[in-house]
């Protein structure tokens, strides 16, 4: 028997080894990917295909339509309208959802006992239905007898009318945001608690203040997470629907200001009020193409400012 | 991604939009209007109902006594409300439910996407004359392109619930709550509004504004739709109507602190804005009054009509309807239901359970506005008496003379689209971000668009 045949066989059992290994985690993930095909992959395909068309709910059927869909969406200035408003939205709510969690997540990594009990109080109201959260920030942020401006009286401040005035409507809705900011909280809390706690102590030997060691060290070595939570909150926040259509869709015989006509909204009344589905589909492309392109600007601006420790940024 | 790759998803695309093309029901018969009658006396089988729920006593009864007409049909009922997400879902999957109770703005759609059938034949199956039965503006309500696609129930108009002790105090008296002279009733509303560090405290007169918007347009003439359906939203008299609107809102405080008032008010409970005098006067369908009978020791109030600016009495009120899939699996026995629960006999059944509830609690009677004149004063001369309360009294008399000055809402197959764009219209004029000529131009054509999208606007 010469080298290379031994070399050879021993090649051989590594692959036939490698082949079963992957097919086990190929079986493992099984259950993900039927779904992820069967409720991603052909629902895509089918919506797109369903966008070049006219739905006919009644028969079931569609005919073809070309681009017309496409056209009426460029012709419709709410639809406009909608998308500047979610930007704007998209633009306040990251940050400050980001900030907020940053914040909570700092004071829960810094507390020497009841970590658990502070983090499930905080995580709470991330469980509580949004019908409910929305039910309460109705009466929170009454412009006249609401809780934010009685709070806000107290200081001689004249709080203003969040929820009819045009100009406070995404604020608002920008707070109802916040109180679900746990989720990201947690994440944050996670990449914190593994920041090693040696660099703390070579940065105190060197005389860091509480701000350098959070700038020069928290913050690098969380880069990661942070950047994780930009993208997937960028991504939410670009789909918000639950807190407009709950605020001010959630009565027929009501009306919200223009102010508060999310992408979303707009997109779920032209296929369940109007039943132009096909519209709405092609509408749910331009959202997902939009989606995908401020992604992948994150991205490449992401791999110029976050440190993956060993090596991962350039 | 290699040229082989590429070739692969653009394949896959292809196939996608091929079966959405083909469809999987391609061939089945898309319409309900086919020329035989699809309703029979003789019921059987199996019904589910869908959106209507008898919580209350005037439900029960009618269901009661309507499943005891349909002996040997098992009957289901989904009574969460009826959602169009949930029915077009349905609709996707065929399996709809054999009748549904919808809003009456959502009839004229789902006729226009051929989602129900048209119920001509079912009123002739069992003899029942629509617009004898039915108030003639209800059942113009449920009509798409001249047949009838629903049958209607309850039509609780609107009118004006002044309260008298807020009247007294502003030295305004009832007469001057009168819509055909605008500016009378302008200054009554100044004078009755309150103020208090820059927010009311008190609104003098309440329109029930963007929900009542549509009978604003009826008072100064204008209107949502015209015969066909086709929006009329920012036609002149529709823009002298906003204009006004926005200068009562003006003079009593603005739309955004009027609405937080609105909103901060105990509308159902003990401390309601006619116990605390926190309204001069409010525009309420009649059902309103059901509510404030509790409390009819502790408000103060009368009522007077709307009137359209030539001065004749306007009684305007949505309401819902029953209609029948066009793929019902039981069309003969959701058409007995409907017909049955909306019949004489039915509401007479539930006059008798209402006047029971009102006995043991001594409250007040104020009536059943049915949407069927037979019925209403069939239950009026047997049960609606003379309260003791003169008050409520003249109310509950109010309620029930507007009623033979009934007007249609307006059909459309854009029905809720053109509610919709008037209401954003309303609170955008209201709010000053727009001029009411601005926001009524904006919401017509955005209503024109969806008018071009449905089948009604694509045939003229």
């Amino acid at each position: 028997m010469t080298a290379a045949s031994v070399g050879l066989r021993n090649t051989r059992s590594k692959e036939h080894y490698n082949r079963r290994e992957v097919l086990a985690g190929y079986l493992f993930i099984s259950p993900w990917i039927v779904g992820f095909v069967i409720f991603t992959v052909i629902s895509m395909t089918w919506s797109l295909g369903l966008s070049f068309t006219h739905y006919d709910l009644a028969s079931n059927t569609a005919t073809a339509a070309g681009i017309d869909n496409y056209k009426l969406i460029f012709g419709d200035p709410k639809v406009l309208t909608s998308l500047v408003n979610t930007f704007v939205y998209t633009i306040m709510a990251v940050p400050l959802e980001l900030a907020f969690a940053m914040v909570l997540a700092l004071l829960l990594n810094g507390m020497a006992r009841g970590t658990g009990i502070f983090r499930t109080i905080f995580y709470l109201p991330k469980m509580t239905p949004h019908v409910a959260t929305a039910s309460v920030f109705l009466l929170l942020l009454n412009g006249n007898v609401g809780a934010v401006n009685q709070f806000l009286g107290l200081f001689g401040i004249n709080g203003p009318q969040w929820l009819t005035d045009p100009h406070w409507v995404k604020p608002s809705i920008v707070m109802m945001t916040l109180w679900g900011a746990a989720g990201s909280m947690v994440i944050l809390l996670a990449g914190l608690q593994n920041v090693p706690r040696e660099l703390y102590e070579a940065a105190q030997v060197d005389g860091a203040s509480r701000w350098q060691q959070f700038w020069r060290l928290t913050l690098p070595m969380i880069s990661p997470t942070v950047f994780f939570l930009v993208i997937v909150n960028t991504i939410a926040a670009l789909q918000v629907f639950d807190q407009a259509y709950l605020l001010f869709y959630r009565d027929a015989n009501e009306s919200a200001p223009d102010a508060a006509l999310f992408f979303g909204v707009y997109l779920f009344q032209q296929a369940f009020q109007q039943f132009n589905f096909g519209l709405a589909a092609a509408m749910a492309w331009l959202l997902f193409v939009i989606i995908l392109i401020i992604t992948l600007i994150q991205i490449k601006i992401g791999n110029r400012l976050v440190f993956y420790g060993g090596g991962g940024n350039d | 991604m290699g040229l082989k790759q590429i070739g692969g998803v653009v394949a896959g695309l292809s196939v996608g939009a091929a079966l959405v093309a083909c469809g999987p029901n391609a061939n089945q018969p898309s319409s309900g209007t086919s020329a035989h009658n699809q309703f029979s006396k003789s019921v059987s089988g199996q019904l589910k109902i869908y959106g209507f729920n008898p919580s209350d006593e005037v439900g029960k009864s009618r269901s009661d006594y309507t499943a005891a007409q349909l002996r040997g049909v098992k009957i289901t009922q989904d009574t969460s409300s009826f959602d169009t997400q949930k029915f077009a879902a349905q609709a996707a999957a065929g399996q709809v439910p054999g009748l549904i109770y919808a809003d009456r703005t959502e009839i004229a759609t789902l006729a226009d996407k051929k989602l129900i059938m048209p119920l001509d034949q079912c009123y002739a199956t069992w003899g029942v004359t629509p617009t004898q039965r039915f108030y003639p503006s209800v059942i113009k309500d449920v009509s798409y392109r001249g047949q009838i696609y629903g049958v209607p129930e309850f039509f609780q108009a609107e009118a004006i619930i002044a309260d008298k002790r807020v009247l007294q105090k502003s030295g305004v008296t009832l007469a001057q709550l009168d819509t055909s002279k605008p500016d009378q009733l302008l200054t009554a509303a100044k004078k009755m509004t309150a103020v208090s560090g820059g927010k009311p405290t008190r609104i003098g007169f309440v329109p029930d504004m963007p929900g009542s918007a549509a009978i604003w347009l009826a008072v100064f003439g204008g209107g949502t739709v015209d015969q066909l359906g086709r929006p009329t939203l920012n036609e002149p008299q529709n823009v002298k109507a906003l204009t006004w609107l926005k200068q009562l809102s003006d003079a009593q405080g603005g739309y955004a602190k009027d609405k937080s008032l609105l909103d901060s008010m105990d509308v159902f409970g003990a401390k309601n804005q006619y116990v605390k005098d926190q309204v001069g006067a409010q525009v309420w369908a009649q059902w309103y009054v059901n509510v404030l009978s509790d409390y009819s020791k502790d408000v103060d109030i009368a009522a007077v009509p709307i009137k359209t600016l030539d001065g004749k009495t306007l009684a305007m009120a949505g309401g819902s309807a029953y209609a029948i899939p066009t793929k019902s699996p039981n069309p003969s026995a959701a058409c007995k239901w409907a017909i049955e629960l909306t019949s004489p006999t039915a509401w007479q059944k539930a006059g008798q359970a209402r006047q029971q509830t009102v006995a043991k609690a001594h409250s007040i009677n104020t009536g059943l506005f049915t949407g069927s004149p037979v019925a209403d004063q069939a239950n009026r001369s047997q049960y609606v008496k003379s309260s003791g309360n003169a008050d409520f009294d003249q109310v509950i008399d109010t309620y029930y003379k507007i009623l033979p000055d009934n007007r249609p809402m307006g059909s459309s197959a854009v029905g809720q689209s053109v509610s919709d764009n008037l209401n954003n219209a309303v609170i955008v004029a209201l709010s000053g971000s727009k001029s009411p000529q601005q926001a009524l131009d904006d919401a017509q054509a955005a209503a024109l668009r969806a008018w071009g999208q449905s089948s009604a606007g694509k045939n003229g």
